[in-house]
């Protein structure tokens, strides 16, 4: 069992760098009551993959892992701008932006890939395939979920300030769309780069249920990011230990170690009696 | 001549290309207490917001004096109980902008909170979690951040609502004494005629687009308030407090 965890290794610290930059982003994710902005986004940027797919198909566009990289980010970069400044709402509620932005973009995620030349081959690319993870991948995903975390400490008082009170931070000078949009960048970007990875169920996990997971144990604010990244942390190695002997899938096992931590953190939270 | 601390000249206000008041004009000299009274829907909120500069206005000129720093204290409702939040973090807030990014709050900010904590009266539920306040308390920690800034305008949207008559008459209360005893600049808006009359100094009373605003006498009369609302008014005064009774056109069916 160690042996054959050890082979993929690699995998699991990918998996963790994923993991723990999530959690991070999740926290506010679940605190703005954006959870299905995460959702879309990750399928916007397997929209993305898939259109990089189908235009490689075509001859159009490059075939390569940064070319599907490139397309991803762009169109997750696009979509986290039009959420960031409330893009729909003069029209529309924003649930309902929300709602048809992730139903047509995880369609649009399989048309293109099935008409794609190798769309069976890529169909990979949507569900995630976290043990093909090497070490040159979680180098990339350092390289981007560093500078995204480092930024989030420096800047945690004012994402705090326009996420919990937006109205007052305004009235002290906050320009609260151009914090909005900054916090939604960074989400876009991390998801862009863990959806070429991870796949869309264990991305929407790690930005929901770590954070969740925090909230119901942790009894400060700064103590939920703590505990978010701990049950990411704990989620990405069980789930991974306990699939590689059973020949489990990995994701799945992830995401259902972190439903259990989830479930133990409710029933801390309720043995408290608060 | 003392410059006011805001000033709005002509202005309109409303939201996209609709017009939700008509031209407004008027004045907050500094040590005012001003109350905008009028129904929920009314505009209240829109003249205050584009009063903070939240909001631009359609046209018309909004001056700000150079030293104005607001004290703002939004609805308690609007505040969100799902952060876990401690009093104190929630205190500090009012002084986020003082503090360069990438800093946290220092021990000066800490002292800060601690003596906003105390004059509101909740001194001893600063480590307390927000959400587990009573409404009254809630809204003593908001006007408690609002005063850590050191403002010279505090500006209320609806402090009493859908609170019980003792934590109104407290936090009513608090709000006149910071007025009086502070020399603290005041703008309060409330649906709630009565409460507001018998604080403030003036009144700005919000209806169907406009703005009528004067001192309490001028506004808070049987001929002002019956041409405003449309209905019947009668004004009484017991033991000094003004109370305002609205007689439907059904006979004996009173409306305080």
């Amino acid at each position: 069992m160690f042996e054959a965890v050890l082979l993929f290794r690699e995998a699991l610290y990918g998996a963790l760098v994923i993991g723990i930059a999530c959690a991070v982003l999740g926290v506010y994710v679940v605190l703005r009551r954006i959870v299905f902005v995460g959702a879309a986004l990750a399928q916007l940027s397997s929209a993305g993959i898939g259109l990089a797919l189908w235009l490689a198909g075509l001859g159009l566009f490059g075939s390569t892992h940064a070319h599907t990289i490139g397309m991803s980010l762009v169109i997750t970069l696009a979509g986290a701008l039009f959420f960031g400044v409330g893009g729909g709402r003069r029209y529309l509620h924003h649930e309902a932006t929300i709602g048809v932005t992730y139903s047509v973009a995880a369609a649009m995620g399989i048309l293109l890939v099935a008409k794609a030349v190798t769309g069976e081959a890529h169909d990979l690319f949507l569900q995630g395939n976290i043990l093909g993870i090497t070490r040159g991948d979680t180098l990339v995903l350092l390289a981007v979920a560093v500078p995204v975390l480092i930024l989030h400490a420096v800047v945690a008082k004012e994402f705090l300030f326009v996420s919990f009170d937006p109205e007052t931070a305004q009235t002290l000078g906050y320009r609260v769309v151009r914090w909005n949009l900054l916090l939604y960048l960074t989400i876009g970007l991390v998801i862009a780069f863990a959806m070429q990875f991870a796949g869309v169920l264990l991305v929407f996990n790690f930005l929901v249920v770590p954070a969740v997971t925090g909230l119901l144990l942790a009894r400060t604010y700064w103590g939920v990011f703590g505990c978010s990244i701990c049950a990411a942390a704990l989620a990405a190695t069980i789930g991974f230990v306990i699939s590689v002997p059973l020949d489990l899938p990995t994701g799945p096992a992830i995401v259902a170690v972190s439903g259990l931590l989830a479930l133990a953190a409710w029933l801390v939270r309720r043995a408290r009696g608060e | 001549m003392t410059i006011p601390l805001v000033e709005f000249d002509r202005v309109v206000l409303g939201y996209g290309t609709r017009s939700v008041m008509d031209e407004v004009s008027f004045q907050v000299p500094k040590g005012d207490f001003l109350g905008f009274v009028g129904p929920n829907g009314s505009g209240k909120t829109t003249i205050i917001r584009s009063l903070l500069g939240t909001l631009v206005p359609l046209s018309g000129v909004i001056t700000r004096a150079p030293d104005l720093r607001f004290g703002y204290v939004p609805q308690r409702d609007h505040v969100d109980s799902l952060y876990p939040l401690t009093v104190d973090d929630v205190v500090i807030m009012g002084r986020y902008d003082r503090i360069p990014i990438g800093r946290r709050p220092g021990p000066a900010d800490r002292k800060a909170a601690q003596v906003a904590l105390e004059q509101v009266g909740i001194p001893d539920l600063a480590r307390r979690p927000l959400a587990s306040l009573s409404g009254g308390q809630k809204q003593r920690a908001l006007i408690a951040r609002a005063l850590v800034g050191d403002p010279n305008l505090l500006v209320l949207d609806e402090p009493t609502n859908g609170m019980d008559l003792v934590s109104t008459t407290q936090i009513l209360g608090l709000v006149r004494d910071l007025h009086d005893d502070r020399g603290l600049t005041v703008i309060m808006v409330s649906h709630a005629l009565n409460e507001v009359a018998n604080y403030v100094r003036r009144i700005g009373l919000v209806f169907g687009g406009h703005l009528r605003l004067g001192t309490v006498p001028d506004i808070i009369n049987e001929a002002v308030l019956t041409e405003v609302y449309g209905l019947p008014v009668e004004v009484n005064s017991f033991d000094g407090h003004r109370v305002v009774l609205a007689r439907s056109r059904h006979l004996g069916d009173d409306h305080v």
